[in-house]
């Protein structure tokens, strides 16, 4: 057969003098789905825009249905049979979904726009192609899993062959990307071709046919799915063993952080956590199951000094953490990662040396007399760089000019720099890649070995049940189920627990919960 | 590291090229308004540019208006940084100008003590006037920009009745309070022009916010309260608090200026209406600074210099000073929309006369 797309040896340098992609080969065989996989910044969305025409190469040889090719532009590769769904949606919010999809080619009688079959036609796309969507409404009003199938849609108005979705389960929730995944197939069994980006390997192994993997601005292999492991392809995304797998707590200490009857009403009095008990041990990990708005994180945050708390009672040692600011329990070994970064967790314009010592403004080290001492904050940046290894320029450099990754890092780093009594963490490596996955796994497991009782809130159960002791789950402000990890404990026990569909006895809850 | 590849200085580089550029397009537009409206437009245009350095007696004229363009673009430039819209300057300037002039008056004018108490005093009176739109935010949610709007209203008024009623010498239907003690005047630092103590106190101010803002805990407090409130909530720095003190610091420096006015030998006195709104200006100066206390006095040398070349066109020329409201305005568009300079690509694309590629999908 021959290949419908052929990327030889492309390289391109943006401006600013990035390499984002060396002599990279790309070959996609029609009718497959294939598979581009990488760390953030490999390259693949450089890539995907060079076939797009939306990047020009600097060299290398595009070969599309056996011709050579150069488009100058996306309407060249739209004409071409070519659709692309960036990340970045670009959708007019307040028109209806059909007149995005039909949007620079609608369809008309005369010179009037013909409404009714623009939506016929949009109805029987998304018939075909079991990309469900009120034609209707404006795309600002829809969720954004609904919003990539408009694009989808648009794609496949303007008669694609091929397909591009760059990281489209990014935005997605796991039941969305259970149906994207369904309208992938029916893409490809009606003889399209889909080009998939993504970086998270499990469903990259579900859907692909083929999978090429780039590293730092190169190809470094093309493999078929069903020769391959998740193993192995991290392994050759990352370019080195990256091992996912973390130890669990080896003994029992005693119970550090306790919470008794808690109660957590909203602002507008409506109860958000209600009756909530639960006890962590020194040296173990408790993972806070839920679908997300069930008061996993308003719990952490009620520990965290950030939420006030209706009734009931929170216990670190014995101390009771509800008096205390903020301050006085970061001062007693509370730690923190919180669940949005550049919302919370990192003052994104200031240096990364001021996000690292924010936390420690009391610490005689750094501050004395209510003078700075500049040169302990810059070596202590410096060590905690080293030691976390972030990738920054400077500690003087602002955080905003990192990656989401190395970010994360920073605030890991500012968090663990000293091992905490008490470590709350809300969705640790939510976007980021899975070098920093590692790393930062490896740090929160390492504060558990030091002594550390850890809360954990994630969005990723494959997460919860690769760190986690012991597993609680929230459903509607309650713990309804409470698990101690094994190998046994699936997702899929997980989830009917999640959507409310089983209880456990409060006896069981207890007995897990010692 | 070496200064081309430090980020901080090529990001400064950047903001200096963008200060300038729009100087330059504000430069072009009032020279083009000159032209139309003007008999002899070159005269005119050569005085706004020139005149400030025509003598001694307009350069200090100019370096008097430095200095109090410098302290309220302090004051400003402080309240910024914590991401506070007090716009409470000019209030403050008057109820610190009110305090210096009581003790100016009072039998303590006429001592060695007059200058320090009257600045002192001055200072504390702005301070408290800055706290009120903190307190009023933090504790009843009251938006600051509204609050501080109101007080500085108040204390005009209040200020200029007490002069009209009060202070003024009786029966004389005078406009202003009698001309201070010597002892309640700076000394003149160059005879016969105004260069006095102004401009020193301006530059130890600058020298002061500068450290307090990054060499004191206090200081690092309050930018990053100002970078991210909830961040500084989430790492225990009380955020509420940090505000409130950068208000009623820059509340002082406001008081400080307003003593820097009636005790400096352009007044002397008080008067009604005295600062002309120039501390208004500090908010031009401080936006255009991007907060940065050491590029304050430069920003206030460049507007300075302008705003006493138009007085003096006004007065040479037959031209209107107002023309230096269109320069404020075209600065301001342009610094505070973050325009950028055109680079390569667009005068390649101008010169081509083509449409140049575009990327029509936006995407990244
Ligand atoms: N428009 C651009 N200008 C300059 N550099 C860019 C641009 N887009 C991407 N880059 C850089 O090119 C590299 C590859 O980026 P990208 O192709 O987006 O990677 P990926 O999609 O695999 O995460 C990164 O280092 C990124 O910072
Ligand atoms: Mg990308």
């Amino acid at each position: 057969m021959v290949p419908l797309i052929q990327a030889k040896s492309i390289s391109k340098t943006y401006p600013g003098g990035t390499l984002a992609n060396d002599r990279v080969d790309l070959t996609v065989m029609p009718g497959e789905v294939h598979a581009v996989i990488g760390e953030n910044g490999a390259g693949k969305s450089t890539l995907m825009k060079i076939l797009f025409g939306v990047e020009q190469p600097d060299s290398g040889e595009l070969i599309y249905d056996g011709k050579p090719v150069g488009f100058a532009k996306p309407r060249e590769a739209i004409d071409a049979g070519i659709g692309m769904v960036f990340q970045h949606f670009s959708l007019v919010p307040s028109f209806s979904v059909y007149e995005n999809v039909v949007l620079g080619a609608e369809p008309r009688t005369g010179i009037r726009f013909d409404r009714e079959k623009a939506i016929a036609e949009v109805e029987a796309l998304s018939e075909k192609y079991r990309l469900k969507v009120d034609p209707l409404p404006p795309v600002g009003r829809i969720p954004v899993g609904q919003q990539q199938r408009v694009e989808i849609l648009k794609a496949l108005y303007r008669n694609a062959r091929v397909l591009i979705l760059d990281e489209p389960t990014a935005v997605l929730a796991p039941q969305e990307v259970e149906e994207l995944f369904v309208a992938v197939r029916s893409l490809v069994a009606q003889g399209k071709t889909v080009i998939f980006i993504a970086h998270k390997l499990p469903e990259v192994l579900e859907i692909s046919d083929r999978i090429t993997v780039m590293r730092g601005g190169r190809t470094v292999g093309e493999v078929l799915s069903r020769d391959v492991d998740e193993h192995g392809l991290a392994t050759m995304m990352v370019g080195r063993e990256v091992t996912l797998r973390v130890d669990r707590a080896k003994d029992e200490g005693p119970v550090s952080l306790e919470v008794k009857g808690l109660h957590i009403h909203g602002e507008s009095g409506a109860p958000i956590c209600q009756d909530l008990n639960l006890r962590v041990r020194k040296g173990e990990i408790l993972g806070l199951v839920g679908v997300e708005g069930n008061g996993q994180s308003e719990l952490i945050e009620a520990v965290a000094g950030l939420r006030s708390v209706a009734d009931g009672a929170i216990y670190v040692d014995g101390k009771d953490l509800l008096p205390l600011d903020v301050k006085a329990r970061r001062n007693i070994g509370l730690a923190s990662i919180p669940e949005d970064r550049i919302a919370r967790g990192l003052a994104v314009g200031a240096s990364v040396a001021e996000n690292m010592v924010a936390t420690r403004l009391d610490d005689e080290r750094f501050v004395r007399r209510g003078l700075l001492d500049l040169k302990a904050i810059r070596a202590q940046a410096e060590q905690l760089i080293g030691r976390f290894s972030v990738k920054v320029g400077s500690p003087a450099s602002a955080i905003g000019t990192l990656s989401g990754g190395n970010m994360q890092k920073v605030v890991v780093a500012r968090e663990l720099a000293e091992q905490p009594k008490l470590l709350l963490v809300n969705q640790p490596t939510r976007g980021v890649d899975l070098g920093a996955t590692e790393f930062i796994w490896k740090s929160i497991t390492g504060a558990r070995d030091g002594g550390a009782a850890v809360l954990l809130c994630s969005a990723d159960l494959g997460e919860l049940l690769a760190l986690s002791d012991r597993l609680v789950v929230f459903y509607r402000g309650r713990i309804v189920a409470a698990f101690v990890n094994s190998d046994e404990l699936t997702p899929e026990t997980l989830g009917r627990y999640m959507l409310g569909i089983e209880t456990q006895s409060p006896e069981t809850v207890r007995a897990a919960l010692k | 590291m070496s200064l081309r590849t430090d980020p901080r200085f090529k990001a400064a580089g950047k903001e200096i090229g963008r200060a300038v550029a729009a100087l330059a397009v504000a430069l072009l537009v009032t020279f083009v308004v000159v032209l139309l409206t003007s008999q002899d437009p070159i005269k005119a245009f050569g005085t706004l540019l020139t005149a400030p350095f025509s003598s001694m007696r307009t350069t200090g004229l100019w370096i008097d208006e430095v200095a109090k363009l410098t302290l309220t673009g302090l004051a400003f430039a402080l309240v910024f940084q914590a991401r506070q819209f007090s716009m409470g300057v000019q209030g403050q300037v008057y109820v610190g100008a009110l305090f210096a002039t009581f003790i100016a008056l009072s039998p303590l004018g006429a001592t060695l003590l007059a200058l320090p108490l009257g600045i002192l005093v001055a200072m504390l009176a702005g301070a408290a006037y800055g706290f009120i739109p903190g307190y009023a935010k933090a504790r009843f949610g009251a938006n600051e920009i509204v609050s501080s709007l109101m007080l500085n209203y108040l204390a005009i008024k209040v200020v200029n009745y007490l002069i009209r009623a009060h202070l003024a010498p009786t029966g004389t239907g005078q406009l202003m309070t009698e001309k201070f003690p010597a002892q309640s005047i700076f000394p003149a630092l160059l005879p016969n022009t105004r260069f006095d103590l102004g401009i020193v106190i301006a530059v130890l101010s600058v020298a002061a916010v500068w450290f307090l803002l990054y060499r004191t805990r206090w200081g690092l407090k309050l930018r990053l309260v100002g970078h991210n409130a909830r961040f500084a909530e989430y790492a225990g720095i009380p955020s509420s608090l940090t505000m409130i003190s950068a208000m009623t610091a820059a509340g002082a420096i406001g008081g400080l200026l307003g003593a820097v006015y009636v005790h400096g030998r352009a007044f002397g006195r008080l008067a009604i209406d005295f600062d002309g709104n120039l501390a208004f200006e500090g908010i031009l100066v401080a936006i255009v600074a991007r907060d940065r206390p050491l590029v304050v006095p430069i920003v206030a040398l460049f507007y300075g210099y302008l705003r006493q070349g138009a007085q003096l066109m006004a007065i040479r020329s037959d031209v209107p000073s107002e023309v230096i409201s269109i320069v404020q305005a075209i600065i301001i568009l342009l610094v505070a929309s973050s325009f950028t300079i055109p680079g390569k690509a667009f005068w390649v694309r101008l010169f081509r006369f083509g449409p140049a590629r575009t990327v029509e999908a936006a995407g990244k």
